[in-house]
């Protein structure tokens, strides 16, 4: 325990213990003395129609009947010890005076309003009663004057409120205090144990994940949004080797070749005609560098939404029409097919530089991954919602290994990097999609790849 | 022709001028956009190479604010940036034209050919006429030899770009921007594919080939050789 909890952890659950103690005494003194209060309130009111009803009794009957009734006949008179004694077993005193002489009741020297009152009385030097005291005048001689000690049932609550007071004071404190500690405890060891996971994670971030507990529901919420911060940055981990990979092949190698071209120019000085080889060689390798940058510079740029300024409402039918217009002889003189089926007068939200891109990549992407001899299609159909456009070829496709990783940077399905480009294509017409809000999938299970892109009508 | 070039790198200014000054053009160089817009406002020179990133100030406001002390010499502004937003800022601020570094000399002399032949008259004109080879605007009619060629939207762009620049050489990049509009490069064979099969309509069937490449640099319309 010692090793999660610090000295100020149990000064600070001291502090909140007293605190939550403080206000629970506030709460529990504060019910008992309402509880109390309403008790003696409805001794005041029933003690007020007692007086009304006797006033009406005496009018009807006279005073011989009501003592009668109250079994009062004999007309008992209490001397001072005999009042004092029944006031302390919380019995009524009262005295029937008739023209100032003691017709009945306590010989104690006591008078009272016309209203029903509480008052502390005191008739020696030591004791006070807390009495509900009223003076009922039933006409001008006759005058009753009653005192009442409190009723059982509101001493019984006074004194159960104190006792509870005292002893709930000693568990209620240990038991928060225990509670507070126990809370305490089981935060610092959670972050004593996230610590040390996140530190596994730093280290290796694919390892492990922090653990759902059934104690701290509380903090599953966290350990959810951590743990899926987690398995992006795990993602960007592996985008970035792929990318490490990529800039070391894409880039390296040109460069060296660059270099070697470089050496043998060198070597080869004195002969134009080889020099012009070397160059020319030299060349091609420096721009195929150059267009690299250019297509992490635009690719940064797509993902970066500064285009979103310069978006309009365009006609994606005769956008698509015109490129493939264009690309029909290409694919024509490369010995594949280029089909195009489209609905006129679709429309989207976009620019079409970077909608003429995205078009364009799947197409070179088609061109230079199908077989030759393929059917190349385009298709655009028109929903409520959003345009349907639609890019594919029949063949040979995209292994399902690769299927996943084909929209990541650098990314090249045949691993000895063998043909040209630099894997950047399709991860601009991923981004050029986002930009777009419109949905990219490259559907599963078909003969060649293609590509299905969903465009919203009204931008996003 | 007069050429001003704008530009802190002495590296790309020395690169520039020596490749101007071998096709026989006279060459003026300095380093700041203060100098440059002072030398620009005096009118003498027939086209201005301005570098976009400069000391003390970004070339865009220097070419915003000659234009709009009405300064017409046409301006081709360098850059390192090279997002389609960048070059349509340049152009929005009164550039003539674009390009980004690293380029190829030729490419820019190219470019700075084209702006300078490029009169209001030449850009207006109906009927252009290259040897035997006719194209009417109004009418999108291309004649060779009074026979008349049946060319398609793609192909007929082309060679009225290639037409307004006779003589010129015009770069696959050049091509891409004016015909096709795009600000990206298509990997493909896109432009050869066309090229390509203009040249079967407008040269095949004839003797003279009109239509030339320069390998690696693009194409010029010409009819002598």
């Amino acid at each position: 325990m010692t090793k999660y909890l610090k000295s100020y952890d149990i000064k600070y659950a001291l502090i909140e213990t007293c605190l939550l103690l403080a206000l629970c005494s506030t709460l529990f003194a504060l019910g008992g003395f309402f509880a109390v209060h309403s008790i003696n309130q409805s001794q005041m009111e029933e003690l007020t129609d007692f007086s009304t009803e006797l006033k009406e009794q005496y009018q009807e009957h006279g005073l011989d009947w009501i003592l009668d009734d109250l079994e009062l006949d004999e007309r008992p008179i209490w001397g001072r010890a005999e009042s004092l004694e029944r006031l302390d077993e919380h019995d009524n005193l009262f005295k029937v005076v008739q023209s100032n002489n003691l017709l009945l009741g306590s010989e104690l020297e006591f008078d009272a309003d016309n209203v029903a009152k509480w008052q502390l009385l005191s008739f020696d030097s030591e004791r006070q009663f807390e009495l509900l005291t009223i003076r009922i005048e039933l006409d001008a001689e006759v005058t009753v004057i009653i005192l009442q000690p409190k009723s059982y049932e509101s001493a019984f609550v006074t004194g159960v409120v104190w006792q509870l007071y005292v002893y709930f004071s000693f568990i209620f404190s240990g038991c928060i205090l225990g509670i507070v500690l126990s809370r305490r405890y089981r935060k610092q060891k959670w972050i004593a144990s996230t610590k040390k996971v996140l530190s596994e994670i730093a280290k290796s971030p694919d390892s492990t994940r922090l653990p759902i507990s059934r104690k701290c529901p509380i903090n599953n919420d966290i350990v959810n949004s951590i743990n899926t911060m987690l398995d992006d940055i795990t993602e960007l981990h592996g985008t970035m080797k792929t990318m490490s990979v990529g800039i070391a092949h894409d880039l390296k190698t040109p460069l060296s070749r660059v270099a070697n071209r470089l050496q043998s120019m060198r070597h080869d000085i004195s002969e134009p005609s080889l020099i012009e080889t070397h160059l020319n060689h030299a060349s091609n390798d420096l721009n195929s560098v150059i267009s690299t940058f250019n297509n992490l510079v635009r690719l940064n740029s797509i993902e970066s939404g500064q285009h979103k300024d310069k978006f309009v409402k365009l006609n994606l039918s005769e956008l698509i029409d015109d490129l493939a217009l264009s690309y029909e002889p290409v694919f024509e003189d490369s010995g594949r097919k280029l089909e195009l089926s489209t609905v006129s007068d679709v429309y989207c939200v976009g620019e079409a530089d970077l909608l003429s891109q995205l078009i364009c990549n799947l197409l070179e992407n088609a061109l230079e991954y199908s077989d030759v001899g393929a059917h190349v299609w385009v298709r655009l159909q028109s929903h409520t919602e959003s345009a349907l456009l639609q890019i594919g070829d029949d063949g040979p496709g995209i292994s399902p290994a690769a299927q996943p990783h084909v929209f990541e940077r650098f990314y090249r399905a045949d691993i000895s990097r063998a043909k040209p480009g630099n894997g950047l294509g399709l991860s601009i017409v991923k981004a050029i999609c986002q930009v777009h809000g419109a949905t990219l999938t490259l559907l599963p299970n078909q003969k060649g790849a293609v590509f299905n892109i969903e465009v919203p009508i009204s931008g996003q | 022709m007069k050429v001003l070039i704008v530009e802190d790198d002495l590296d790309t200014a020395e690169f520039i001028k020596r490749g101007l000054e071998q096709h026989g053009e006279v060459v003026h160089h300095v380093a700041t956009a203060q100098q440059g817009m002072l030398l620009v406002s005096s009118n003498e020179f027939d086209v201005v190479i301005f570098d976009r990133l400069l000391p003390n100030m970004d070339g865009i406001d220097a070419v915003r604010i000659l234009r709009s002390s009405n300064v017409t010499t046409p301006i081709i502004m360098l850059t390192a940036l090279s997002e389609t937003s960048d070059r349509v800022s340049g152009l929005d601020a009164g550039a003539d034209d674009y390009l980004v570094k690293p380029f190829d000399f030729s490419e820019l002399y190219a470019r700075l050919k084209a702006l300078t032949r490029r009169t209001p008259l030449k850009q207006e004109a109906l009927c252009l006429c290259v040897g035997d080879l006719t194209l009417e605007r109004t009418a999108r009619r291309v004649t060779r030899a009074g026979l008349t060629l049946e060319l398609n939207q793609k192909e007929y762009q082309i060679l009225e770009y290639l037409m307004l620049n006779p003589g010129q050489l015009v770069t696959k990049t050049m091509l891409l921007e004016k015909v096709w509009g795009f600000n990206f490069d298509p990997k493909t064979s896109l432009v050869q594919t066309h090229v390509s099969r203009l040249r079967n309509k407008v040269d095949k069937p004839f003797s003279i080939e009109l239509i030339k490449t320069i390998r690696g640099c693009g194409y010029i319309i010409s009819d002598h050789d």
